[in-house]
């Protein structure tokens, strides 16, 4: 078995008071295209930038290819392509002028890919960045993270401020020339249905720490509601492993993280049930559910543009 | 082949595909020997993983409706798994009785409920009815 891409290891980091991650661990393995889900404010960006050494953890380890970040950030670099939430370019550049600028960064390089991408993405190579289209704007990004043929992908958030036909536009363009090149993908979103397409595994992070992390395909197995009555939730309810209970009347709604155990306990114990299958926003908002959003000015939020 | 996936829905994607593909091979859309679309390009058409493509045809192959020619494609085999029918079928007695069980709540009574069933049945039905009358 090949080593991981990605493993971090209960990950501290605070900001003043803020404790952005707490205790963050996950494993990204070789070839699988990862999504990292929670709302803003969860600690997406600043997991990212721990990611590429731009910031350094307060406790826990990284290792990104094998590599602490922190210590070895520019080799980490040369190998990942990054596509930076809401990318600030050089906007007086002309397309084919930021790829040239871009081009001796990184000695691997491959001048006639970030032709080929530029044909294929219908990029304009004379017309000037700021010029461009939101849609284009975000393919000239993924231009610049993969023409260096890197064995990592970290995109942060790129379908933000995307049509929905740019979106799966954009999801094509994954496919095909990240999955289909066996690339690993490290994906950060605030939208599950957005992601569930594209993903092999999903990670869900809430308050800096791991939530849920399943193959795709698991997840909506694993998390459904149960509706029973009152007096039978007051019976069996410790053994569900709820992640959010509500009463409504004589009856309790409990969502739970292993519906296969959950569903079995009840049988056994012959309590009367229904089961109700979950949409993704749904499934989403189980696991962040009653938590009261972080508000205020947050240190993740305050530090996306100096991403770059 | 025409496929479609609703996002966000509570049916998972590969479900979703799993039973269109199943759907056009009892409809005759797809007739044994047609071949279906390669992985990729099935994937990127849906703008969905390679993997779950390939899930969703290996699933189809064990079932039994397709054969999955290694490097060559996938083609409806030449006599589709229609016994597997049986769980549909099931599935449909099952939503039928909900349903029943929803229009009793409505105060529709039985013989409303029966009228209801053979307009719907006219309704659904006029090709075979002229053919009979013909």
């Amino acid at each position: 078995m090949t080593q991981p891409m990605i493993v971090l290891n209960s990950v501290n980091k605070r900001f003043g008071d803020h404790e952005v991650l707490n205790g963050l661990s996950l494993e990204v393995q070789t070839g699988q295209t990862f999504a990292f889900l929670g709302r803003n404010g969860a600690g997406k960006t600043t997991t990212i930038r721990m990611l590429l050494g731009l910031l350094k953890p307060d406790g826990g380890s990284i290792r990104v290819l094998g590599l602490d970040p922190a210590k070895h950030e520019i080799e980490v670099r040369k190998r990942v392509g990054y596509l930076a939430e809401d990318q600030q370019m050089f906007g007086w550049m002309k397309v084919e002028e930021i790829v040239r600028f871009m081009a001796p960064f990184y000695p691997s390089w491959d001048h006639e890919l970030a032709n080929r991408y530029a044909r294929q993405f219908e990029l304009p190579l004379p017309t000037k960045i700021k010029h461009l289209s939101k849609g284009q704007a975000v393919r000239l990004g993924l231009l610049l993270a993969l023409a260096h043929r890197p064995e990592l992908v970290v995109l942060d958030d790129p379908a933000l401020g995307l049509d929905p036909i740019m979106r799966k536009e954009f999801n094509r363009d994954l496919i095909t020339h990240l999955q289909g090149e066996g690339r690993t993908v490290f994906y950060s979103s605030h939208l599950l249905y957005e992601v569930e397409p594209v993903a092999d595994t999903i990670a869900i992070i809430d308050r800096g720490m791991l939530v849920k992390q399943a193959p795709t395909e698991a997840l909506r197995d694993q998390v459904k509601r149960i509706v029973l009555p009152r007096a039978a939730y007051h019976e069996f309810g410790s053994a569900l492993n709820a992640l959010d209970v509500r009463t409504l009347g004589d009856e309790v709604v409990v969502a739970v993280n292993n519906a296969p155990a959950a569903l079995r306990a009840l049988a056994t114990s012959g309590c009367p049930h229904r089961v109700v299958e979950l949409n993704l926003d749904e499934i989403f908002e189980a696991y962040v559910a009653g938590q009261p959003s972080h508000g205020g000015a947050e240190p993740e939020a305050a530090g996306v543009g100096t991403a770059e | 082949m025409f496929v479609r996936i609703e996002k966000g829905s509570a049916v998972s994607i590969t479900r979703q595909m799993a039973d269109q593909i199943r759907a056009l091979c009892l409809a005759g859309s797809l007739k044994p020997g047609d071949q279906l679309p390669s992985v990729r390009q099935l994937a990127r058409e849906l703008a969905v993983n390679q993997n779950t493509v390939l899930r969703v045809y290996k699933r189809l192959e064990a079932e039994g409706w397709l054969d999955v020619r290694h490097g060559d494609g996938a083609y409806v085999t030449p006599r589709p798994p229609i016994w597997q029918l049986d769980g549909q079928r099931r599935q449909f007695a099952e939503e039928l009785q909900q349903l029943v069980r929803r229009g009793l709540m409505l105060g529709i009574g039985a013989d409303e409920l029966r009228e209801l069933l053979d307009q719907t049945l006219e309704a659904s039905l006029p090709a075979t009815s002229q053919e009979q009358s013909q």
